[in-house]
């Protein structure tokens, strides 16, 4: 009796061990590995030391055109450093992609910034792939094909930093934002692509729609200082066309933005506020030759000039007051950047920011200001691989000043690493 | 006068025309061979550039506005440049998932798959080695699915397209007997490279690659590597260093200059050499350069 007690869960045991075999992969009924999407993590973190401490730097603008474009800075209820912000080590952050098609109609492409200070959408977007006509859509939040820099990633850029007319104009992440782009390429023997996009406007250095409240009020309900903007706000254009001479690629573009500005910083030590209109021109040129598969040299330069037309608020801490005035900034600036790489492992650069241009007119009356902001940049990077890259910079800084309105010269070396696992990332030209 | 129009038309129609966009000068040859006087090719590289490197240039980007089909080698070759192109021509023909649109990596089997698919062994190519095309043996297998592509994408020319093939393939076999016969003698004859991208026409003929310069795919030669390469070298006595155009030969040098070891440039695909400007005159190139004494 016994033995029959034990002989039947064996016997079950063996009858239903067939259930617990592992198939291949390819006779599992619903295997679905195959349709995970490309994923790719880079990492950018950087050694950084200055000739300034990183509580000085904070304070320090360019006077008339941004503030705070170096360090940490307080923005409303949320804190985010720019990328190499403090002396010392930075993480800047980790940049998680993920890719793939939809159907055939759509690819969807999102990228995540991960960082001490939380995560972040960078990107977001799905991409038509079946338009007919040359014509490709894109909606979602994404980088502006403003320019040439623009649309490029932190870790895809020369140097480690924005030029200084993108960080002083947009700041350090350019003009990111919620919106749709429709692009067309014509069908001519010669590159030829036209882009217009139509953007939520919340870039926080130059666009903007939030209404902006009146520091003073003491009424909950009183008006707000200048009410909210019909989003969206901002729309931008651009040509963009390339010739080949050679092994010479000459690629012109132009580009246009125009929206609102709800510039809301009564938070900052100077509170002031600002609510306009804003245009933003843009012209850029890369050449870049190349002498054999892997060894180039590219000259990159773009331009920039924005009209800023509308009130200026100032609220006097000392009195409590609020002054207002018409106003209208005028400022343009470029830089131009040159780049040799030796072979596939060695690459050196040098560049050149200036912002020369700071007309600013209050009532009508043309404001005494400094121009002339400069900074020169120089690097060395090595690839031991594709997936992983180390910069040496240098970059000497003599466009900011301090709160008591001296120019400073701010010396910065910077060792960055970037570092990417996962899938290829095929970049542009 | 209907007649007229009628005559009018009618050539119109009987040289409707394909504008096929291909990634290599190869692919071009092979798409001209079957595809004749019913298709243009637009090639996107250049024969004598690394064809994992190839410059994404925007007047590429024109070309593949206008295609009305793309094909390409496939097995990752293109993996590091042809994607933007894609993205960036706004043309649904090119897409991957279009009938215009052919990988010839499906459909061939690829030799040297890796076991393992990790980047702590270089750049590797998951499918196996891509460089297909320098097996002769395999360029009428790449020409029929390239004839069947024409034929499912332009039906009405499908019997010429099949007649080219047919022409094509009797006399490539022809070259096939001749190369066969002058490499006979090397089987069995230890080589070393820079990067296997020979895999198949040393496995084809029986050719041993006992070495490469590069440690690793994609990874540049190290003083710790060339060193065992040159150890190897003496050891062995392999007849020659096999070296593609598109490296550096400094390190092939160096190594010549310790081993007197002979370096041979072997052209990858039409274009890497001047005089290599046909598919037949690829391999009779390869081949006359390990058998030349």
């Amino acid at each position: 009796m016994k033995k029959t007690l034990i002989a039947i869960p064996l016997l079950c045991t063996l009858l239903f061990a067939d259930a617990a075999t592992i198939l291949p992969v390819e006779k599992r009924t619903f295997e679905q590995s195959k349709f995970i999407p490309d994923i790719s993590l880079i990492l950018d973190a950087s050694y950084v030391t200055r000739n300034k401490k990183d509580d000085e730097i904070a304070h320090y603008e360019i006077p008339g055109v941004a503030h705070g474009i170096i360090g940490a800075h307080a923005h409303g209820e949320h804190s985010h450093a720019t990328y190499n912000a403090a002396n010392g080590f930075n993480l800047n952050y980790g940049e998680l992609v993920l890719s793939s098609s939809v159907d055939p109609y759509f690819t969807l492409d999102g990228t995540f910034h991960f960082s001490e200070n939380g995560v972040e959408i960078e990107e977001a977007y799905f991409t038509s792939t079946a338009l007919p006509y040359g014509l490709r859509l894109r909606g979602g939040k994404l980088l502006s094909n403003f320019g040439r820099i623009n649309s490029q990633h932190h870790h895809y850029w020369d140097f480690g930093d924005m030029p200084l007319v993108y960080q002083a104009f947009l700041g350090d992440h350019g003009i990111n934002e919620k919106g749709v782009q429709l692009q067309w390429v014509a069908p001519t023997e010669t590159y030829l692509m036209f882009g217009g996009e139509v953007l939520q406007g919340e870039n926080e250095m130059m666009f903007g729609t939030a209404s902006i409240a009146d520091p003073t009020a003491t009424d909950p309900d009183a008006a707000p200082l200048a009410e909210s903007a019909d989003a969206p706000a901002l729309f931008v254009a651009y040509a963009k066309t390339a010739v080949d001479i050679g092994e010479t690629t000459v690629m012109p573009g132009i580009s246009y933005a125009r929206g609102t500005s709800r510039l809301d910083h009564f938070e900052d030590e100077a509170p002031h506020a600002f609510s306009g209109m804003s245009s933003l021109y843009g012209a850029d040129l890369t050449v870049k030759h190349y002498f054999d598969s892997y060894s180039f040299l590219t000259w990159q330069s773009e331009w920039m000039m924005r009209d800023m037309k509308g009130t200026q608020y100032a609220l006097d801490t000392n009195t409590t007051t609020l002054g207002s005035a018409s106003l209208r900034k005028e400022q343009a600036g470029y830089y131009t950047q040159l780049v040799y790489a030796y072979n596939m492992n060695w690459r050196a650069g040098v560049r050149y920011d200036s912002i020369y241009q700071n007309d600013v007119t209050k009532n009508g009356a043309v404001q005494e200001m400094e121009d002339g902001f400069d900074r020169i940049s120089a690097m060395v990077e090595y690839h031991p691989s594709e997936f992983s890259r180390f910069r040496l910079q240098y970059n000497h800084n003599t466009a900011l000043y301090n709160e008591d309105g001296e120019r400073q010269s701010v010396d910065t070396i910077m060792l960055q690493a970037n570092i990417a696992i996962g899938a290829h990332a095929a970049h542009d030209f | 006068m209907k007649k007229l129009l009628f005559y009018l038309l009618l050539p119109a129609a009987l040289s409707a025309h394909l504008n096929i966009a291909v990634s290599y000068p190869y692919i071009g040859a092979l798409t001209k061979a079957v595809g004749g006087d019913h298709v243009t090719t637009v090639v996107l590289a250049k024969g004598n550039w690394d064809p994992h490197f190839v410059v994404p240039r925007p007047s590429l980007i024109a070309k593949m506005r206008r295609a009305d089909a793309l094909i390409m080698n496939g097995g990752q070759l293109e993996i590091g440049w042809l994607p933007p192109l894609i993205r960036r021509g706004n043309n649904p023909k090119v897409n991957p998932s279009a009938p215009t649109f052919l990988n010839l990596a499906q459909g061939i089997e690829l030799i040297n798959k890796p076991s393992e698919v990790d980047r702590a062994n270089g750049d590797i190519h998951p499918a196996g080695n891509p460089h297909f095309h320098l097996d002769p043996n395999n360029i009428p297998l790449l020409a029929k699915r390239i004839a069947d592509f024409l034929a499912s994408i332009d039906a009405e020319h499908k019997s010429i397209y099949e007649n080219n093939l047919a022409d094509f393939t009797l006399k490539w076999g022809k070259n096939l007997e001749r190369w066969a016969q002058v490499m006979a003698p090397k089987k069995g004859m230890k080589v070393v490279q820079f990067h296997d991208n020979l895999a198949y026409f040393n496995k084809a003929y029986g050719l041993e690659n006992i070495a490469t310069i590069e440690p690793l795919p994609g990874i540049p030669p190290s003083p710790r590597h060339t060193l065992e390469v040159i150890e190897l070298i003496r050891a062995e006595h392999p007849c020659c260093i096999l070296h593609d155009v598109y490296h550096s030969t400094k390190t092939a040098e160096y190594i010549r200059d310790k081993t007197g070891i002979k370096i041979v440039l072997m052209p990858h695909d039409l274009g890497a050499l001047e005089s290599v400007d046909t598919l037949s005159a690829l391999f009779d190139h390869l081949t006359e350069a390990v058998t030349h004494d």
